[in-house]
């Protein structure tokens, strides 16, 4: 398709990438250590789910400490600092220009991972708080909430500084994420930590956070990468272009309403689930327009950039239809606080955020060092695993769900047998995050060895073809 | 680096220039949608998609919203907004309110009067005796001279409580009833309690008149 003349009319690589080459690593291999650290502890609670003797004597060890714990390192530690990164990375090179201000993000990282550190060992030591996806003790919450502004200064400032006028749908993504994070963090702190609501109104500050999290930041960003590198490597332009700006506003209208699902079926005035029902219904239009204008990710042509990109797209937007499909009322009632939600977390979280991260990463960080990844075989074993990986986790979970939903429901079945019948699923799902854990080591282990710069081989880049503007 | 095939994973290369990618994405947006004379299938799709959505989302919405009454938690119920409340009352709670509010300005709240002035109800015969003269003290007023337990008030002017010409009060039937088994049931007093019909009756029977003197009254049963 391509027959674009291969005319060198730009450098891939130029001072925008080179300039951002230290910030950028120091926030992908921190990343990258929390998304190993955060495997390691996911594993453990795994295992402490079928054998709950596991650990059991330690008390900074115990399942909900461990539990809030990998969730922690997971959200703040992997994904804001790879989000981050590779955020700020698309946003300087579709502004045109360098990151300005880059001491500002290496403080900002510095500041953030310090902030989480310490909140962590708060939550081991027993200052947890009982919130999803906000399990951080109060003392450092602002600190992160400074630590981040200070991090998203030079995309912002990139953005506003852009060389032309014009905005493509990875900046729109980038841009959004970056303003609601602090939006959305900054109320939750308010309203569930410093000045906490009571009763009813809890409960949905929590269920809107926890959504909003997702939709509204982590989703963006990854959403971000995707439109980017899609027509990037395939050199085709997107199609149905016009709809991805009215599927982007859905999204940000929609996407926190869809908040309730995470209470239907519980004690809340039955309208907050209806609104969440029907916004998930809503939101279909986004999953249906992101699958449509990134179908190019499924032809890769042999990149593994894009194999990774496919995956993560596919996750999303499937993850989306489950989500619409468990929200509805006669669903959730089977599907509701069993494994099943847990299987949903994992899809969209390991699935596609942390696969679409995995292709950002792979093409960026040659980019960014001038330097090739070391390995092949370690690129493919990753990608096998991570594959695997998720994909037995998330099923095995989601069966153990079903299990446990149709068991709950059935009044005659005592209550430890449902444990033993959700046994099997578990073991299983503990592999599965085994292979997942496994794989992110080979991806640390890669980046350290490429970063570590030793019998590395610069990399080379082709000059890049030009886009035909034509409509195909 | 020999190797500059782009299929090599080690470094993937780009199939397009950033600039060059804005600019053709950038033409698109601002692109007529009947470009080329004709509608393309997929974007009628998608629109027809997005409509379906939203009606489907309006009909829910409005079917299982339960007028977005906080009070609702099931989507099947039905709010009461709007809707009168009929709860029942306890005449006991109303009565006291009552009483408390304006009988005890006079008669106290302890029901025993102002002695000389204000006759006392604990242990009044008028209370504890004919329901028949009770109930019209209330409802039409009481002039001139009374005896109440041996003490004789030689002005007593008991107001005109119930729904009545020259009322300054406009009671109803319910709530005289409340206010008399409220009296007749403390205080001390032990006799039994006066329904709203009972008052319904008599309201009905003498209709407007003035005020009752203890004379005709002790005509009465």
């Amino acid at each position: 398709m391509t027959t674009a003349p291969q005319a060198a009319d730009a450098a891939e690589v130029t001072e925008i990438d080179t300039s951002a080459r230290w910030p950028l690593l120091l926030l992908l291999g921190s990343a990258l250590l929390w998304l190993v650290l955060s495997g390691i502890l996911a594993l453990a609670n795994l295992v402490q789910l079928h054998t709950p003797e596991f650990m059991a004597g330690c008390s900074a060890l115990t399942y909900g400490r461990l539990s809030a714990i990998q969730e922690t390192a997971f959200i703040y530690g992997w994904a804001a600092n790879s989000g981050l990164a590779v955020a700020l990375w698309l946003l300087a090179r579709l502004g045109g220009a360098p990151l300005r201000s880059l001491n500002w993000v290496v403080a900002g990282t510095l500041f953030w991972n310090f902030a989480l550190i310490l909140g962590i060992a708060g939550i081991a030591t027993g200052d947890m708080t009982s919130n999803a996806w906000l399990h951080l003790p109060a003392y450092v919450l602002p600190m992160l909430l400074v630590a981040y502004g200070t991090i998203a200064v030079p995309g912002v400032l990139a953005w506003t500084g852009r060389r032309k006028e014009m905005t493509f749908a990875a900046q729109w993504y980038a841009v959004a994420a970056l303003f609601l994070f602090p939006w959305l963090f900054s109320i939750a702190q308010m309203m569930l930590v410093f000045a906490p609501e009571r009763g009813v109104l809890q409960a949905l500050v929590a269920g809107w956070f926890v959504q909003g999290a997702w939709t509204l930041w982590l989703a963006p960003l990854a959403l971000a990468a995707a439109y980017y590198l899609v027509p990037k490597i395939t050199g085709r332009i997107i199609p149905s272009y016009d709809f991805a700006q009215l599927s982007f506003w859905t999204l940000l209208f929609v996407g926190a309403w869809t908040g309730g699902r995470h209470l239907i079926g519980g004690p809340v005035p039955a309208w907050v689930a209806t609104i969440a029902v029907v916004s998930c219904a809503l939101l279909l239009f986004h999953y249906i327009v992101v699958a449509v204008n990134l179908r190019g990710a499924f032809c890769s042509g042999g990149s593994t950039v894009l194999k990774f990109v496919a995956f993560g797209l596919a996750a999303y937007v499937a993850g989306g239809f489950l989500d619409a499909y468990t929200a509805m009322r006669g669903v959730a009632v089977h599907t509701q606080f069993t494994h099943f939600s847990e299987g949903q977390a994992q899809l969209a979280l390991n699935g596609a955020f942390s696969m679409l991260m995995y292709g950002a990463i792979y093409f960026l960080v040659p980019r960014i060092t001038g330097l090739a990844w070391p390995s092949v075989p370690l690129i493919r074993a990753h990608y096998a695993a991570a594959l695997t990986g998720t994909i037995v986790l998330v099923v095995t979970l989601i069966g153990a769900g079903c299990v446990q939903g149709h068991d709950l429901n059935t009044a005659a079945i005592p209550f430890a047998d449902i444990a033993g019948h959700v046994r099997p699923w578990l073991l299983a799902a503990t592999a599965g995050q085994a292979i997942l854990l496994l794989g992110n080591l080979l991806l640390a282990t890669h980046l350290f060895w490429l970063a570590a710069a030793k019998s590395v081989a610069p990399a080379v880049f082709n000059p890049a073809p030009t886009m035909e503007a034509s409509v195909s | 680096m020999s190797d500059l095939t782009p299929k090599d994973p080690r470094v993937e290369q780009a199939g397009a220039s950033d600039e060059s990618l804005q600019a053709a994405h950038e033409k698109l947006l601002g692109r007529k949608p009947d470009d080329g004379a004709h509608y393309k299938m997929l974007p009628l799709v998608l629109l027809f998609v997005f409509s379906g959505l939203i009606f489907y989302a309006g009909t829910y919405l409005n079917q299982y919203s339960a007028r977005y009454d906080a009070t609702v938690f099931n989507e099947n119920g039905h709010s009461t907004k709007g809707v009168t409340a009929v709860a029942k009352i306890d005449p006991m709670v109303l009565g006291k309110k009552n009483f408390e509010l304006v009988c005890a300005t006079c008669h106290q709240v302890t029901g025993l009067g102002v002695p000389g002035v204000y006759p006392p109800l604990a242990e009044s015969e008028w209370v504890n005796g004919s329901e028949e003269r009770l109930i019209r003290i209330v409802l039409h007023g009481l002039k001139g001279p009374v005896s109440v337990k041996g003490t004789v008030y030689s002005a007593a002017a008991m107001p005109v409580f119930g729904k009545v010409a020259a009322s300054g009060y406009n009671w109803s039937d319910d709530k005289i009833a409340a206010v008399l088994t409220y009296i007749r049931a403390s205080f001390g007093n032990k006799a039994p309690a006066v329904t709203s019909e009972q008052v319904a009756a008599i309201h009905a029977k003498e209709a407007d008149r003035k005020e009752w003197s203890a004379e005709e009254l002790l005509k009465l049963p």
